[in-house]
Order: structure tokens, then sequence, then C-alpha cells
């Protein structure tokens, strides 16, 4: 775990102008606690074999490097190689950050664990690590969410924690993620809250890409090992963003490296119904961190659309906005359209039913590849398998299972 | 110096607690809400905290969020706001006002705070950022308006002491861990940490979040400045709403006002 590679973000939690911490007062010694906790931890050797050892043993680490013949000839240019995230224990990246999250709620004595999911991966992901060590564990989901990941809320069910269904708001994931920060500040003295993805006030965005960036780790190695050079791109999805952080992390100092996120461009970004605040949003503040945000005319945060429910949320974590600003990673978005095709198609052609998240970086390869020459290798993370979507896209195609 | 000041000074004068109110603008409507701020100060509350409505209220409980959903389904925005206190200020230019909302709105809204045509608005209190920050930390800067810190229970002493010595106006102390409205209030513990506070404050310590009954408003009245009443004013608003009979809520401030005089 090679945490310190460069020095964002800052002690104050800011990448650039974004980032910070924006939460009631309540929450500020909890705050204070993690960080403290973090810091010490995070070079300490006993704690960083053990979150290897429960990588390698419990999730199946490291995950392979994989070739992908059929697209690659699908498409005719360069070799296409995926990371396959979906391989991991419960089914996708979501498990790694949950791994060191929770060995941090164990030394800081926490009994009581909170999530907040939107596609449901994360609370499962939560709740296994939660059952594990025998804690109780609460996941807030959007009751929209509910319906359309109804398997994944059986999972979190039979992984021993409780599911609490959120009606407020737009009933997603920022509405789960506003319920779970309020049964934290409620019940801050036993509680840790396992933010899943690189957003929240700092120093969740720096944590979870750090647990993450094991991902971006192995690519380095595997690239050098499969094709003897870096990969010259690097598509993940985005909604919070932390698939695409853990695997871009590491890449950040290799510039021949394009790092490329898809954002979830929903009825297609022109229509302002879509879930891609870094592709048509403006800086603002919302769960604790800034960050570029999907808002009106009055400053208030706007609904979102997407058919992938870990992609529809308003907001993006503060790194991926640093990293857009400074022209570092490029950020796109694909329709549900587009990332319904792609999800048939990669099922089709790779033996691989990919979750409808990374179906959205698959779907872009229709436009990266005809950028790239056969010499060139391009990874696209795999962020999670698709068994979870199955019942949405059957609705969609009108099939009844 | 504001009204909020003069106001907080007359009390401690008078050696009296303040009563501070609390309600969402546009909830039901800003007609009505115009109406209740005026029943407010008939019915002896000293200080009135305007809501205002964010679609994210994450300190918010139940009661509160569905007050400011209801307000931005009447497309309730901080301009708005300003003209209905505006409108507010005609026939009272005396009752301090103080904006309650997220820090978003506020950013957004730059010009509005800054501007604060006629000086209608007296504070305003950022309820997601940290006790030591101010709006004009986030660039947002208006010296005639003050800005309300918030202390609470898991405030270490080191932080009790720099945001009590930072906030103007008066020091919001929230009297429990939780959302507003929950009902979990420990006296011991609240008793405790505004003495700690009072040791640093220079401006007055009110209590706020969780006080429903009289009883509740009587006891942090003997250890603090003040009480503020929010989420059990809002329910009444709620349920007044249909039939526009406000009289509940004339009876229950006059009730609270007894109760900390």
């Amino acid at each position: 775990m090679k945490l310190d590679k460069n020095n964002l973000p800052d002690k104050n939690g800011f990448f650039g102008e974004y980032g910070g911490k924006f939460v009631p007062e309540t929450l500020m010694y909890a705050l204070e606690e993690l960080e403290t906790t973090y810091e010490k931890l995070k070079n300490n050797n006993e704690f960083k074999e053990q979150f290897y050892k429960d990588l390698s043993e419990f999730v199946g680490r490291p995950s392979p490097l994989y070739f992908a013949e059929r697209l690659t000839k699908h498409y005719g240019t360069g070799s296409i190689w995926l990371k396959r995230e979906d391989l991991n224990h419960t089914g996708a990246h979501k498990i790694n950050n949950t791994i060191g999250q929770i060995l941090l709620a164990k030394y800081m004595g926490k009994k009581r664990i909170i999530a907040e999911t939107g596609a449901g991966q994360h609370g499962v992901a939560t709740a296994t690590v939660a059952a594990r060590l025998g804690l109780e564990c609460h996941i807030y989901m959007g009751s929209e969410d509910v319906q359309r990941q109804s398997l994944n809320v059986y999972r979190i069910k039979l992984l021993g924690a409780q599911v609490h269904s959120v009606d407020s708001g737009s009933a997603t994931l920022k509405d789960a993620l506003n319920e779970a920060l309020r049964d934290w500040v409620t019940n801050v003295d036993d509680t840790y809250y396992i933010i899943g993805s690189v957003t929240g006030p700092h120093p969740y965005p720096m944590i979870v890409r750090d647990f993450n960036s094991v991902v971006g780790e192995e690519l380095i190695s595997q690239s050098k090992e499969l094709f003897d050079s870096m990969p010259d791109a690097i598509v993940a999805c985005v909604g919070g963003g932390s698939n695409a952080m853990g695997a871009f992390y590491p890449f950040i100092k290799f510039n021949e490296t394009r790092l490329i996120g898809v954002e979830a461009g929903g009825e297609g970004v022109e229509t302002g119904e879509h879930a891609a605040p870094l592709n048509d949003g403006t800086p603002g503040v919302l769960h604790g961190a800034l960050s570029y945000l999907m808002q009106d005319d009055s400053g208030q945060v706007k609904g979102t659309k997407s058919v992938s429910a870990g992609l529809d949320y308003p907001g993006v974590g503060p790194e991926h906005s640093w990293l857009k600003d400074t022209g570092r990673a490029e950020y796109v978005a694909v329709s549900d359209d587009a990332a319904l095709k792609a999800f048939h198609e990669v099922s089709e052609l790779e033996g691989i039913i990919p979750a409808l998240e990374t179906a959205h970086a698959f779907a872009y390869l229709d436009t990266l590849m005809k950028e790239f020459d056969k010499n060139s290798n391009i990874i696209v993370n795999v962020s999670g398998r698709g068994d979870k979507d199955i019942n949405t896209v059957a609705n969609i195609d009108g099939i009844k299972i | 110096m504001n009204r909020l000041t003069n106001t907080l000074d007359e009390l401690k004068n008078k050696n009296k607690k303040a009563l501070v109110a609390y309600l969402v603008a546009g909830d039901p409507d800003i007609e009505m809400t115009i109406e209740l701020m005026k029943l407010f100060v008939e019915s002896g509350v000293d200080i009135i905290e305007i809501g205002v409505p964010f679609t994210d209220p994450i300190a918010e409980g139940p009661v509160i969020q569905k007050a400011h959903d209801r307000a931005l389904k009447n497309n309730v925005s901080l301009k708005l706001i300003f003209e209905m206190v505006d409108q507010f200020r005609k026939n009272d230019n005396k009752t301090p006002l103080v904006l309650m909302g997220y820090l978003n709105t506020f950013i957004f809204n730059k010009a509005l705070i800054e501007d604060n045509k006629n000086d209608v608005i007296d504070s305003v209190l950022v309820v997601d950022i940290p006790g030591e920050l101010k709006l004009k930390d986030y660039g947002v800067h208006n010296p005639n308006i003050n800005n309300i810190s918030l202390i609470s229970p898991t405030t270490k002493k080191d932080r009790i002491e720099l945001i009590a010595k930072n906030s103007s106006g008066f020091v919001y102390y929230v009297t429990l861990r939780g959302v507003t409205g929950a009902s979990n209030l420990d006296v011991n513990e609240i008793t405790k940490n505004v003495e700690e506070i009072k040791k640093y404050a220079s401006v007055p310590t009110l209590a706020g979040f969780g006080i429903k009954s009289a009883e509740d408003a009587k006891l942090l009245s003997q250890c603090s400045d003040g009480v503020i009443i929010g989420s059990s004013i809002v329910q009444m608003i709620a349920e007044g709403s249909q039939t526009k009979e406000f009289d509940r809520i004339r009876k229950y401030i006059i009730e609270i006002k007894q109760a900390i005089s």
C-alpha cells in the first residue's frame, strides 16, 4: 500500500479547490477521530498485513487482467484488456474498500456499522465484512433502488444486516446518503460509517481511494507482465467514482496513460436528464464536499436519471473534479441506450455479463477504439458483475422472468 | 449594532431568557409564512429563525425535512425569501431575523447575502459547516450580518473555546446527538457543556434541537440564555395548513414563553 504517492489532499482535505469537510459540528469529532486513526494505521505493518491477507484470502485478489480477444477483434484496433473486479468475492470492486474500513472500525472499537448503497453492491460488501466480524449493520437504500436492485436487498438481509428503505427526496443514492449521515449524527459515539465511494467529507475520499488503489497497483505490474508497457488508456465508469479512482490513482504520475471516466448520460446529456455532473454540472457542496454537482439556477440539487442505480448520483468525488480541471483525466458520458447495447454485446462476445454501471465504460469503446492503432493496449475496469441487473434489463427488453 | 445584538442585550439587561422560533420559508406558502411570523411576534417570540429550504437537509429530522419538501414544491428560492422578508419588514423593523440553511444555497446565492438590501436580515446560521468557520471563509462576506456558530455535545474542549470565541450574535448549542426534532435530551450533559461555552463566549448561549414541551424549555432555559423551538411548531404548521387555523401555535408559544420567564 503506497499511500503517499502525491501530497493530495492537503491537510484540510482539499484537492485543489475541491473536497473539504462541510458537515454539521456534531460530526467534526468523528471525522477527526477517523483521520487520526487512519494516519496512525496506514503505515503500520500489522495493519497492512491484515489488509492484504484479507484481500488475498477472503476477496480472492489479485483479480486477473484478462485479454478480451473477441472484443478486440470486434473493434479491430488496439488490444482490449479487462480488469476483472467482477470476480472479487461479492462481485464488485466495492469489497476492497470495505475490507479496509472495517479494519479501521475494529481498531476504533466501534460496535455498529452503517452504510448507504445505490446498486446494492456496497451494501452487500459492507454487510459481508460486518458479518465476518459479528458487528451490527444497517444499510440505507433509496426506495426506488430497493425496487430495482431487489436481489441485492435480499443478499444484504441474508448477511444479517438491516435494510432501511429511504423515501425522502428522489429515493435514490443521494437520499440514502442523507439518511446515513442522519443516523451517524444520532449514533456517532458507537457507530462507524463506511462510505462507499470517494465522496463525502475528508478524510473519506482519501481513505476510499487508498484502499481501492490496490486495483491500480495490480494493473501496473500486470501491464508490465502481459504487454510490457504502461497501458495507453484506462476506462472506468464514474458515479461517485470509487472504481475509477482506484484504477486511476497509481497512474496519475504516468502521463502516457490516458485516464477516461465515463459518466451516466441517461437520456442524453443534452436533455438534462442524466447523472453526469462532470459533463454538465457546476461546483457545489453536497454530502460534505465541494465538487462538481448537478444543481438548478437557485442552488438546489437536481434529480438524476440513469438506468444504472450505482451511477444515479448528482455529485462526484472531489478528486475527479480536480483531475478534470487539471486535464489529467478525461470525463465523457454515454446514454442509457448505449450502455444497454454494450451490456448485451459484452455478454455475447466475452461471456461476461457486466454490471450496468460497468456497461457504461464498455459503451465508450465505440468512440475510443477509433482513436487507437493495433499496437495500443486499452484497459477497461470491469467494476462489477451484472447478475444484479438481470431483472432491470429483462424488464426493459419486455421479458418476464 | 444590529437587531439581534440589540434584542439579546435588552433581554440580558432585563434578566430574561430569549425565545427563538423556527419555521421554513414558504411552508405552506409565502403569504402564510409572513402571517405566521407576525403571529410568532404577537405571541412573545423574540427572534425568528427562517429555514431556507434545501433538497438535501442532512441535519433535519422527518418533520422539518417534509417542510423543506413542501416549500421546494412552491419553488421557494433564497431570492423569494428576501422578497418575503422585505414584505415582513414593512410592519416590523425590530424583530431579529436569522436565516438558517445549508452552505450550498448561501454560496450559490452569494450576491443576495452580500447585498442584503435594506439590511432586512440580521444573521445567518449555516448548518453544515464546522463551528469555527463562517460564511466569510467560503467567500461570502457581509460585515453587517453576524454568523451564529453551532457547538454540539461531541465538540471537544479545545474546539469549544475556539468556536465560542469566534461566534457572533449567539452561540447555538445543539442539545443532542441527532437531527432536529429528536428526543434524547440529557440535561446534565447540556448544563455542563453550556457552562464550558460560557467561559469563553462573549455572546449569549442558546439551546436548541429536541425541545418539545414547556417543561423541556423550562429546564434548558435554566442553564442557558434562551431556547430555540423548531420541529414542534413546524409540525403544527403542517397540521394546520389545510384550515389555516394556527391558534394552537399561539397557545403553544405563550405556554413556552411563560415557562422560561
